[in-house]
């Protein structure tokens, strides 16, 4: 586990001095509005090589976009993760690694979390000092290590006794996040640090409030989580 | 990096760094709030939920046994698991009955052993008129459910004395365990039942496997079965883990099983006890 929590630090080490970006602050001012507003109109046309759109394709795959820290949502106490955002900044693929500690668990956990969002609208405000996402709709799996956790598929069951993993979670959630642009990344993009929320739920919830429609309510069966992003 | 330390300024300076650290308060302010939960599989509970065993015996203890003298009279149901509507349901009905002492629920509170769904069962077992006592199932020791209940409900094993009967509360989920040999603790079990004092009129065992079911440690049948029938003034076991209603003497020393109906059933028995071994069995529909 404490070697994930190093994993963002390492990250970004590779960040370099901020030359490149201060080398054509206008240029950059109108792509980063082409990021969350249409393109303005051709009147200063911009070489073709900052054109491209914002994504995967404009930045090696293997680094990652943003950092992101969260708490609660049913990911851990304390989690930590990187992810990347495509589709024109509407998408965003996250991977976490959360703890919970064993004060709320038999052993500690370690929870392991994959997510994407997807967020439609992405709003200006401020004259483009801050943006707000004011929803995203996503899905997520985890699993969870935990050397006390007692696992409903193993050699003591028969196959099928347990129909679940008691490991393996899949949910959904609804959000929004808002940013303060800070700057300029060094692919010419806005940076951001932004604060978001997941208001969520999971597949044992979904299955015990399915099986007593009126017997449950939906806020039963709701979990909230928060938490910062950080665009590198 | 002077890139890093410029982009540090800048956090100090905006309302960013601001944002950042509301969120973590409002985050922080609002671990008290139910929507917060680091995990499904997080096993602390609020305070209105944690130690219900302990509260609802101190209760029980309390009250005088509402049919008086010799008799005990209380409802035995069983696998609460995942049937929120029937639990409102029960509840109602149970609290029109007249002259019952508690509820005696047979194991397998929750589905999925979380803490939540044992939750969602107290937040309606709660509105009984009367204490309601629980045993642990096997569902309840899935994932990190056994904390959990130890957590919201309390102990695995226990006992308690109320209207001239001594209860005793057992694990018996052994393949949680791996049929490791240990579940159920027959030396627990032999010294719970042992030397009854003469207010005591009568024992009665409540686990949630039966030792005649496969989910129980085969190595621990005959051990177990053997300290139930040699403990005296045993009146029966109760049981759940079958989902439906049964009463049986499966082995040649007499003693007898009763099984509870679960509440999908929407139904549960109201037992009298009297006598040693005295007992009478109404079935009431909800």
């Amino acid at each position: 586990m404490s070697r994930s929590f190093l994993l963002p630090l390492l990250l970004l080490a590779p960040l370099r001095p901020a030359a490149a970006q201060s080398a054509a602050p206008a240029a950059l001012d109108t792509l980063s509005l082409a990021l969350v507003a249409p393109p303005a109109p051709a009147t200063a046309p911009e070489p073709a090589e900052t054109a491209a759109p914002a994504g995967l394709t404009a930045q090696p795959w293997y680094r990652p976009h943003h950092l992101l820290l969260q708490t609660a949502a049913g990911q851990g106490l304390i989690t930590a993760g990187v992810g990347y955002t495509t589709l024109r900044g509407r998408v965003d693929i996250d991977v976490l690694a959360g703890y919970v500690p064993s004060r709320y668990s038999i052993t500690p956990m370690g929870i392991f979390t994959g997510k994407a969002g997807y967020s439609p609208w992405t709003l200006p405000v401020a004259q483009g000092r801050w943006q707000v996402r004011p929803f995203t709709v996503g899905a997520l799996v985890s699993h969870t290590a935990s050397q006390g956790l007692n696992n409903s598929r193993d050699g003591k069951y028969e196959k099928g006794y347990y129909w679940w993993s008691s490991r393996t979670r899949i949910g959904g959630f609804v959000g929004g996040k808002v940013s303060r642009v800070i700057g300029r990344t060094r692919y010419g993009h806005p940076r951001t640090l932004g604060a978001y929320y997941e208001l969520g739920t999971n597949d044992l919830y979904l299955s015990s409030i399915f099986t007593n429609l009126g017997g449950l309510g939906v806020h039963e069966i709701l979990t909230l989580g928060f938490g910062v992003k950080f665009d590198l | 990096m002077p890139q890093l330390s410029s982009l540090y300024r800048t956090l100090l300076r905006g309302r960013a760094g601001l944002l950042a650290g509301a969120a973590l308060l409002l985050g922080g302010l609002l671990t008290g709030c139910d929507l917060i939960e680091f995990s499904p599989n997080e096993t602390r509970p609020p305070e209105a939920y944690r130690d219900l065993t302990r509260k609802n015996l101190e209760r029980l203890l309390q009250q005088p046994n509402p049919t008086g003298g010799d008799t005990v009279r209380f409802v035995f149901i069983g696998d609460s698991q995942r049937f929120y509507e029937e639990a409102e349901a029960f509840t109602q009905s149970v609290n029109q009955q007249r002259n019952i002492a508690f509820v005696a629920i047979a194991g397998d509170i929750s589905d999925f052993g979380l803490i939540r769904e044992m939750r969602w069962v107290h937040d309606r077992l709660k509105k009984l008129n009367v204490p309601y006592l629980t045993v642990i199932g096997n569902h309840d020791v899935v994932a990190n459910g056994r904390e959990a209940y130890q957590q919201v409900y309390g102990a695995l094993n226990y006992s308690f004395e109320y209207g001239h009967t001594r209860f005793v509360f057992v694990n018996t989920n052994g393949r949680e365990y791996g049929f490791n040999g240990r579940v159920p603790d027959v030396p627990w079990v032999q010294q719970a039942l042992a030397a009854p004092g003469p207010g005591v009129h009568r024992q009665v065992v409540m686990s949630h496997v039966p030792p005649h079911d496969a989910d129980f440690d085969p190595q621990l049948v005959g051990p177990y079965v053997q300290a139930l029938s040699t403990a005296p003034r045993v009146a029966f076991e109760l049981n759940g883990h079958k989902h439906d209603f049964s009463i049986g003497q499966p082995y040649e020393n007499g003693l007898t099983f009763i099984n509870s109906y679960s509440f999908e059933k929407r139904q549960y028995v109201v037992l009298t006890l009297w006598g040693e071994k005295q007992f009478k069995l109404d079935t009431v529909q909800y």
